[in-house]
C-alpha cells in the first residue's frame, strides 16, 4: 500500500516532489500507522482520503504550475469564505442529463417501433423520421442545453441575487444608529 | 494569496502554528482536535496549503536542532501572524452580527 502512495507522488510536478515527497511520505507513514491501529474503517477511510488528496493536490499543483494561480483545495474551501460569486448549480447539470438522456431513449425508442412496423399500404407508411438524423439532432439538443444554461447562468449574475458580497463589506462597528443598534 | 479571508483549512494550519512550530504530522493532529475531529487533512491537503503560505511568506522553514527524523517544522512569519490576527477580527465581526441577528428572531 505504502507503494500506492509513492507511485501516487509521482502524479505531482517534480519540482514539488523533491521539495515535499520526503517529508509527506514521513507523514503519511506516521498517520498510516495510527489509523491501522484503528481498524478496518479507520484504514478504509484514510486511505479515501489520502488516495483524494494526492490525486486533487496533484491537480492543483500542476495548475498552479501552468496558471501561476494557487487554488484552493475543494474540500471545506467555501465555509469561511462567503465570496459574491455565483457558482452554476449542480443540480441543474444533473437535471439537463436526465433530460438529454431521456431525449436520446425516446428517440431510440421511436426508431424501434419505425422499424417494428410493416409497410402494409403505400398510403399508410411507416413514421418517417423527417428530415433529421440521429447525431445532428443530438448535436442541436446539445447546443440548445448549452445555450439554455448560458442564457441562464447571465441572467442569475445579472440579478446578483447572493447578497453574501454585502455581508462580506459589512463592518459593524460603523453601522450603528443613534440609538446604539446595529443598522443592517 | 489575497490577503482576506482564508479557507477552514488554512485557518486551522495557522493557528495551529500560532502557538508554536510544528511539523506536519503534528498539524494534523492539532488541526483534528481544534476541530474536535470535524476536519481530517490528508498529506495532499497538508502539504498544499502550506506549499501556498510558504509561497506567500506566511508561514517559513523553522529548523530544529534535533532534525534526526527527518521531519520538517513550520512557523508563523511576521506577516503571517498579522493576517492571522486580522482574519479572527473579521470572524469575531462576523460571529457578532449573526448572534445579534440570531437573537433578534428568536425574541
Amino acid at each position: 500500500m505504502f507503494f500506492l502512495y509513492r507511485s501516487l507522488l509521482y502524479l505531482y510536478p517534480s519540482a514539488d516532489r523533491h521539495e515535499f515527497g520526503d517529508e509527506m511520505t514521513t507523514v503519511f507513514r506516521e498517520v498510516q500507522s495510527e489509523a491501522t491501529k484503528q481498524g478496518l474503517v479507520a484504514q478504509a477511510l484514510f486511505w479515501v482520503r489520502e488516495v483524494h488528496g494526492l490525486l486533487a493536490g496533484a491537480l492543483r499543483a500542476h495548475l498552479r504550475t501552468i496558471t501561476g494561480i494557487h487554488y484552493p483545495s475543494p474540500i471545506f474551501s467555501r465555509r469561511l469564505t462567503m465570496r459574491s460569486e455565483f457558482r452554476f448549480p449542480k443540480a441543474t447539470v444533473t437535471l439537463m442529463t436526465i433530460i438529454l438522456a431521456a431525449v436520446v431513449m425516446a428517440i431510440e425508442k421511436a426508431t424501434a417501433i419505425e422499424n417494428s412496423i410493416a409497410p402494409t399500404s403505400p398510403h399508410v407508411g411507416p413514421i418517417q423520421p423527417a428530415h433529421f438524423t440521429f447525431l445532428p439532432t443530438l448535436l442541436l439538443i446539445l447546443s440548445f442545453g448549452c445555450l439554455m444554461g448560458i442564457l441562464g447562468w447571465v441572467v442569475l449574475f445579472a440579478l446578483h441575487r447572493s447578497g453574501a458580497q454585502r455581508l462580506a463589506d459589512f463592518d459593524p462597528s460603523q453601522e450603528r444608529t443613534a440609538g446604539g443598534g446595529l443598522r443592517i | 494569496m489575497e490577503s482576506l479571508p482564508v479557507t477552514e483549512p488554512v485557518l486551522l494550519i495557522l493557528l495551529s502554528l500560532a502557538e508554536q512550530p510544528r511539523h506536519g504530522y503534528a498539524i494534523l493532529h492539532d488541526v483534528q482536535e481544534m476541530s474536535e475531529g470535524r476536519v481530517t487533512m490528508s498529506t495532499g491537503t497538508l502539504y498544499g496549503a502550506l506549499r501556498r503560505l510558504l509561497d506567500d511568506g506566511w508561514i517559513e522553514r523553522f529548523h530544529e536542532e534535533d532534525n534526526s527524523r527527518g521531519r520538517q517544522a513550520y512557523r508563523l512569519t511576521a506577516s503571517g501572524r498579522r493576517n492571522l490576527r486580522q482574519e479572527v477580527s473579521r470572524l469575531k465581526q462576523l460571529t457578532r452580527v449573526a448572534s445579534l441577528r440570531v437573537a433578534g428572531k428568536e425574541t
